[in-house]
């Protein structure tokens, strides 16, 4: 159900939040042991945020979120709450703090269930990476749920929550959505503070959000963006009412189709399914334009270099000395090493190394300098789109959801899958991803609706129309949770 | 293309360690990435090279400052401690 329906019915008292909070607690010790969307359920900390809720719903003190049960992805702190990034690493950390989006949240009234499964420090496209085992897919439970934010899109598409917060580095939160069948939002950078977001790449991560559709994105959204003090990227620019242009005519309205991302590597259903959903603009009105990115060859190249460099710094951090996993040795830096070496898993030591050689010596302008180079080139193809469209159409992801196994350990393969993505976080664009279609197997297809920066109402607007258009099969999982 | 030389020095850069079969594995997928990677070396020189996208640094606020954490929550989460301090081997 939708959040402003379910906002209705607490505000009419139809509904208790307890009440409300209880049935997805339930629905997750019922459903969850199959789909391993949550790594942590915080269930007597969520009755107590429902009772607080039902307390401000009884004294008319309620916003939209007020008493709706989110989760949270594992890789943004709550305070008292263990906030594990999937790792060994973390296994065992409780954050000191909120994040700055947990606080707005909690401060909103919304319920926490607890936190959601994802790829070992965001690193990766499957959620299978995770040291606490892999998400499956709702929809099929041999299939992956994508990644890294695959607990948070699971978490939706099952009905185990409401809408779920996600970050997304180069596609996290989109990929997910689309494999799932649910719709994901990446804000602009800087839109939404990173403030206890554990870093991967700083100058790429976004929290984002997956809900079941784009209005309820935009709901969360109003709630978590905005200037923060404790994060210098966070923009003030971000604010407002993101449904604002919900219902706004399309009428003469111009979408781009940039001709590069239905290239080579994305199966003809993606390709069939996305280009059907252009179809439903231009029955609305909309003009399709042919436009061109000549520079997405080198995206994934320059997506893995730089964030790869900005993981290698950031994880640092993690030493075993102040928080987290621990190994014995005789000195510091053989502490340092073991604990390193036992604490990360293949994908998170695979992004170090990649990232440190792209910063040493002798391969600093090759691999770094070049990558951002290629940075620029993207953000100013970018900008040359959208002096003639208002947003840009391209597919989420190559294919659907895949079978457990059948590519996770093929790291070349694994990165090619994040084409359709990686540009929008390079360029720190807005993009939102809604379910377009089903594959043979019967997987969702998802298509991504490509802003300007802080045109984030814009985006979801034109998702709404296709939304109000397209009818959903949802996993058999998903029961009623009326 | 990477070399068990170079994995190594990448290893020690990175402050991790690996036996000698999970080197040779680490260098053939290294050996793969960089391959993939060596596509940016097609790009024009010429181009600048950091934009960074809609942040303003010229704006940054005023540095004050704040209360923060009490030292004993800070130091809960270490492994060894000792009264207000994270413990460490002798360095020196």
């Amino acid at each position: 159900m939708a959040i402003k329906e379910l906002h209705k019915q607490l505000s009419a008292k139809e509904k208790g939040a307890v009440e409300l909070t209880k049935r997805y607690l339930d629905r997750i010790e019922k459903y969850d042991k199959g789909i391993n969307s949550y790594i942590t359920v915080s269930a007597e900390k969520a009755i107590k945020d429902a009772e607080l809720a039902q307390n401000r719903i009884f004294s008319g003190d309620s916003g939209l979120l007020t008493g709706i049960p989110l989760s949270i992805k594992d890789n943004i702190c709550t305070l008292g709450t263990r906030t594990t990034c999937a790792s060994k690493m973390l296994e065992d950390f409780v954050p000191v703090y909120n994040a700055t989006v947990v606080e707005k949240l909690k401060n909103s009234g919304a319920v926490m269930l607890g936190k959601t499964n994802m790829d070992e420090f965001a690193m990766g496209g499957s959620s299978q990476t995770s040291y606490f085992g892999g998400v499956k897919n709702p929809y099929d439970l041999t299939r992956v749920a994508g990644g890294s934010s695959g607990g948070a899109a699971a978490s939706v598409a099952a009905a185990l929550c409401v809408a779920a917060l996600g970050s997304d580095t180069g596609g996290s939160v989109r990929q997910p959505a689309a494999f799932c069948g649910v719709t994901g939002l990446k804000p602009t950078y800087g839109a939404v503070s990173r403030y206890g977001l554990i870093a991967f790449a700083s100058s790429l991560d976004q929290i984002g959000v997956c809900g079941m559709t784009a209005e309820d994105c935009a709901i969360i959204l109003a709630v978590i963006c905005g200037e923060d003090k404790n994060d210098a990227t966070s923009s003030d620019k971000a604010k407002g009412n993101y449904t604002e242009l919900i219902g706004m005519s399309l009428k003469g309205k111009k979408i781009g189709i940039p001709k590069e991302f239905f290239g080579e590597g994305v199966s003809d259903e993606v390709k069939t399914a996305v280009m059907n959903g252009a179809e439903v603009y231009k029955d609305a009105g909309c003009e399709l334009i042919e436009v061109s990115m000549p520079s997405l060859k080198y995206a994934v190249s320059a997506y893995y270099l730089i964030s790869s460099a900005e993981a290698a710094s950031n994880l640092s951090r993690f030493d075993g000395i102040k928080y987290g996993h621990r190994a014995n040795g005789e000195t510091y830096d053989d502490i340092i090493k073991k604990t390193r070496s036992e604490g990360f898993g293949d994908e998170v030591k695979r992004r170090i190394m990649l990232g440190n050689y792209a910063l040493s010596s002798g391969y600093y302008d090759a691999y770094y300098n070049n990558a951002n180079r290629i940075r620029t080139k993207i953000i100013e193809e970018y900008a040359s789109i959208f002096e003639k469209c208002d947003v840009i159409l391209t597919p989420t992801a190559p294919t659907g959801a895949y079978k457990i196994g059948q590519q996770e350990k093929d790291p070349v393969r694994m990165y090619l899958s994040d084409i359709c993505t990686v540009t929008v976080n390079i360029a720190g664009l807005p993009a939102i991803s809604t379910p377009c279609g089903y594959d043979k197997d019967g997987m969702p297809i998802g298509m991504s609706i490509v802003g300007k920066a802080f045109d984030e109402a814009n985006i979801i607007a034109f998702c709404d129309v296709y939304e109000k258009t397209f009818c959903r099969k949802m996993p058999k999982e998903r029961n009623s949770v009326q | 293309m990477a070399d068990k030389k170079l994995t190594e020095h990448l290893a020690n850069l990175s402050k991790l360690s690996f036996t000698d079969e999970e080197l040779s594995r680490v260098t053939d997928e290294m050996t793969d990435i960089i391959a993939l990677m060596d596509m940016v070396q097609e790009i024009d020189r010429n181009q600048n090279t950091f934009t960074l996208p809609a942040v303003d640094y010229d704006s940054l606020r005023t540095d004050n400052a704040d209360k923060s954490f009490d030292t004993q929550e800070i130091i809960r989460n270490a492994k060894t401690k000792t009264n207000n301090a994270f413990t460490v081997p002798k360095v020196v």
